[in-house]
């Protein structure tokens, strides 16, 4: 290994990361208002090249400054689940430094390298080992500096708050940024492979996790403090010099044609700057935001258009969306692949000799995303080069999709990152990019384009609808001789852009197809787990949080709960009896002995009056994370209405690293997935969405919170991995409160949301 | 269309060009770079534009310019900053009260005109006065405790 740092000035590294590192005391601040000439100096408009750094270069996951403060750089980005804070302390605890002076620059490409999308809860799991790597060459790299500095034996320092020490010898210290003196640390420390299988500095001597001191610690998240005060800076709030405003016009229908674009008026409208039309992509570009909006809701950018000739843009009849109220039956009808999940036994042999059959069809809606910041990105299109300020999960791919978009190569791209609202999956922030691709490309300018909340509700891929048929069978003692468990699951990954479609350019992207996302654990005799996967029915989907697994999960665990109560027999004993899963019995016990779980079958004893309250428990094994969650819940019986009262979360997710900060996150998830359980349902009529507001998607409000939600970390400890706790505890929750609102009033809920109406209504039909 | 119009935002007149109609949002943001108040619906929905005029909480992307000048318009930036924040921000920020925190202006902006009022609020008392604001994070238990603790320390 190579530890002599190289003189700033004399690397050969890209100009603009040198220029970053020079300038990086002002980092903060130059965030806010960047000078578009800088911006295009450092997007290869000399023709330097703006590609990633080279992941065997320690210089490309680590700056030390003179200031002994650090700068770690990762291609992952924040969401909101804190992740920005849980990879410096796996920084700080290897580089042995202060995490409060370890700064984190995310996602931006020229800057960062590629270490996979921020997804499906991977950043800990996966990024983390890549930067726990990193900063453990970076300490031995820094001791060998200190070696030299002392001239003593690495042996006899150590390092420790960002110093190295002689040991026995306290006196004779020196801080890292002293060591480094200004210097890049340019040292090759091996690395392979790319994004999520990125092995960095494979014989880095990283620490033995049970020495931790600040992974395990509930370090204070870093964002927090500037998001309170107004003075953080989310992708929205970025302005360029020279920045215009630009708006999109959708089409009134998905696939409508665009007829005619009547001008009239525009010119009139002060700042207006043009039209930008490109096969079915329309769009307007004005010196001010406001007038951007303005012109767009003369074209047709409103909340409610009356109708797809009703606005100065005019657009084609089209009604190619399914029935809203036959979308499951359209599923059927959908062709696609098979999958088998678990074919064990033989169930049609099976069933005959069963004691008693039942049979179930769970069905789940569209649901969005439904951030409450509209997707939002800038993009400065030149002829040699491109500069995009994104929110996107996924800054790399952007680069790569924007490249094949615009005919240039990707080292003339750069994407800089900053944080959006929370996006919970792949909202519209991939999408607005090329949006602002093309009207930038139109005008010569950079341009800022933000959706309005009708474009977001609108147009962002959608979580798809899906459909599982279940049969059961139990012997005369109430085992389980049988089980099926089929679904029909639309794609939660079609990748492609609308813009691209709209403005009919080359394919980017790819529709995908739908798949079971379901770990079946159940050890029946004979089972039979299938999945229909298909691409894209009716309107764009992709993934949102635990993308199609929070709906197979509901159909499992509320079907099980349903051959509990007719085998009359507690639903914890009888899901443990048929587990051979430990994590999984284990989270469940955790799970029942926080709670105060009594053993006895649903429904509860007969409760009289308005309000009945029922428990219910199920649990999740996604991505090696075990869920286990129980609720209490009440019911109105004259309103219908549900209300959460109480939740346990029993969650193993291995060693993990910043405690509050996971339960920050697991409250999000509980309280997001009752959402989306009680109240959320996209609506659509044969030409568009028609939920386009807060009003026709509504989600949950303060008032219907729960009044505790307690937690238990199961697992927790050093020598297990720290897999990722970002979505799984989304799972349970609607077998949750599917299963206690059975428990409550005897009735099952088999399809979501659960409004007080589909629940008044269930309730009269079992009298 | 564009006139002068004068605003007094965190105790200081400013003067902008502005269409007489646009909403006070905008000018905020982009004319006086107060970036606190959000764009969210633009609808008076979801709260995350909320600002507080003349003591009252105020949808900021549903008022017009025009209808504010020679109000009192207070804005996060108003209440304090990283180095000396507001106790109600201070509380925020020690239940580590958000996520991605794009709805946590208009929590704070709507607590801080709620506490003015009512010092010392039961915990549904809060829930009701948070109701019209939306998070979709899900940090509503920590934004609750939150108000609760600054409310407690008595520096609503």
């Amino acid at each position: 290994m190579n530890t002599q740092p190289q003189d700033l000035h004399a690397s050969k590294s890209s100009l603009s990361r040198r220029n970053f590192l020079k300038g990086s005391a002002g980092l903060v601040v130059a965030f806010t208002i960047v000078d578009p000439r800088m911006a295009f100096a450092a997007a290869g408009g000399d023709g330097v090249s703006v590609a990633s750094p080279a992941s065997s270069k320690l210089s490309a996951w680590l700056a030390i400054n003179p200031d002994n403060t650090a700068t770690l750089f990762t291609g992952k980005v924040e969401t909101g689940t804190g992740v920005e804070t849980a990879l410096a302390q796996i920084a700080a605890e290897e580089l042995e430094f202060p995490v409060d002076r370890l700064e984190v620059v995310m996602g931006t490409t020229s800057k960062t390298v590629d270490q996979g999308p921020t997804y499906g809860s991977m950043s800990v799991r996966y990024a983390g080992p890549q930067i726990r790597n990193a900063a453990a060459a970076a300490r031995q790299a820094l001791l060998d500096m200190a070696a030299e500095h002392f001239k003593l034996p690495a042996q006899q320092l150590v390092a420790r708050e960002g110093t190295v020490s002689v040991i026995g010898a306290p006196a004779n210290t020196i801080s890292f940024g002293e060591l480094v003196a200004g210097k890049q640390l340019d040292i090759d420390i091996e690395a392979s492979g790319t994004g999520f299988g990125l092995q960095v500095a494979p014989k880095a001597p990283v620490k033995d996790p049970s020495t931790y001191a600040v992974i395990g610690q509930s370090v204070r998240r870093k964002d927090i403090p500037g998001k309170v005060t107004g003075q953080f800076t989310y992708i929205q709030d970025v302005k360029i010099d020279g920045m215009i405003h630009g708006r999109v016009v959708r089409p009134y229908g998905v696939g409508a044609e665009l007829v005619s674009v009547d001008e009239s008026g525009l010119k009139d409208i002060p700042g207006f700057v043009q039209v930008v039309r490109r096969g079915n992509f329309l769009g307007v570009v004005a010196e001010t935001e406001w007038a951007a909006i303005q012109a767009a809701e003369k074209l047709g950018s409103t909340l409610h258009p009356e109708g797809p000739q009703s606005a100065q843009a005019k657009w084609g009849e089209w009604t190619g969306l399914p029935q809203q109220d036959e979308i499951w039956d359209t599923l059927r009808k959908t062709t696609g692949t098979n999958e088998s999940v678990a074919a064990k036994g033989s169930v049609d042999m099976a069933l005959p000799f069963a004691a008693k059959t039942i049979q179930a069809t769970y069905q789940t809606p569209f649901q969005m995303h439904g951030s409450i910041g509209p997707s939002c990105a800038i993009a400065d299109v030149r002829p040699d080069g491109a500069t995009f300020w994104a929110g996107t999960q996924m800054p790399h791919q952007m680069r790569a999709d924007m490249a094949k978009m615009l005919g240039l190569p990707e080292d003339r791209i750069e994407v800089i990152w900053h944080e959006a609202s929370g996006a919970y999956g792949r909202n519209g922030l991939e999408h607005v990019i090329p949006d602002a691709a093309l009207l930038s490309q139109a005008v010569g300018r950079p341009v800022r384009v933000q959706w309005m909340r009708w474009d977001e509700h609108g147009w962002e891929p959608k979580g798809p609808p899906i459909v599982q048929d279940l049969t059961g069978a139990l012997d005369e003692n109430g085992n389980v001789v049988a089980w099926r468990h089929h679904m029909w699951v639309p794609t939660t990954g079609d990748t492609r852009l609308v813009a691209v479609e709209l403005a009919g350019l080359p394919e980017i992207g790819g529709e995908g197809t739908g798949n079971a996302s379901i770990t079946y654990a159940y050890n029946f005799d004979n089972a039979d787990v299938a999945c229909h996967g298909m691409g894209r029915v009716g309107l764009l989907t992709a993934w949102l949080r635990s993308p199609a697994q929070f709906e197979t999960t509901y159909a499992m665990e509320a079907f099980i709960d349903e051959l509990a109560a007719e085998a009359k027999q507690d639903p914890l004993t009888f899901r443990l009896k048929y587990l051979n899963d430990q994590r999984a019995i284990d989270v469940l016990r955790a799970a029942a002995e926080a709670y105060g779980w009594e053993s006895r079958p649903s429904p509860a004893p007969q409760q009289d009056g308005k309000m009945a309250t029922g428990r219910g428990i199920a649990w999740v094994n996604r991505d090696d994370v075990r869920v286990a969650t129980i609720a209490e819940v009440t019911v109105d019986r004259e309103s219908g209405e549900i209300r959460v009262k109480r939740v346990v979360v029993a969650h193993d997710c291995g060693l993990v690293v910043n405690p509050d900060g996971l339960r920050n996150q697991i409250e999000g998830n509980i309280i997001q997935s009752i959402s989306r359980t009680l109240h959320e349902e996209v609506t659509f009529d044969t030409s568009r969405v028609t939920s386009l507001d807060w009003e026709g998607y509504p989600i949950l409000r303060f008032e219907e919170i729960p009044d505790q939600i307690d937690m238990v970390f199961v697992n927790n400890r050093p020598e297990y991995p720290s897999y990722g706790g970002g979505e799984p505890s989304t799972c349970p929750t609607a077998a949750v409160i599917s299963n206690a609102v059975y428990d409550a009033v005897g009735v099952r809920l088999r399809q979501t949301p659960f409004r007080p109406e589909r629940v008044k209504a269930a309730m009269s039909q079992t009298g | 269309m564009a006139d002068s119009i004068t605003l007094n935002v965190n105790g200081q007149d400013h003067t902008v060009q502005a269409d007489p109609d646009s909403m006070l949002l905008y000018a905020l943001r982009n004319d006086l770079g107060l970036h606190g108040p959000k764009f969210g619906c633009g609808l008076g929905q979801c709260g995350a534009c909320t600002v507080i005029i003349d003591g009252a909480a105020t949808r900021s992307c549903v008022t017009p310019v025009s209808a504010v000048q020679g109000n009192k318009i207070v804005t996060l930036e108003g209440l304090g900053t990283i180095d000396s924040p507001h106790p109600l921000q201070q509380a925020f920020i020690d239940e580590q009260a958000a996520q991605c925190g794009y709805c946590i202006n208009g929590m704070i902006m709507t607590a801080k005109a709620f506490l003015n009022e009512n010092p010392d609020p039961s915990r549904d008392d809060i829930k009701q006065a948070l109701n019209e604001n939306l998070c979709r994070c899900g940090t509503h238990m920590r934004i609750v405790r939150a108000v609760e603790r600054a409310a407690k320390g008595g520096q609503g």
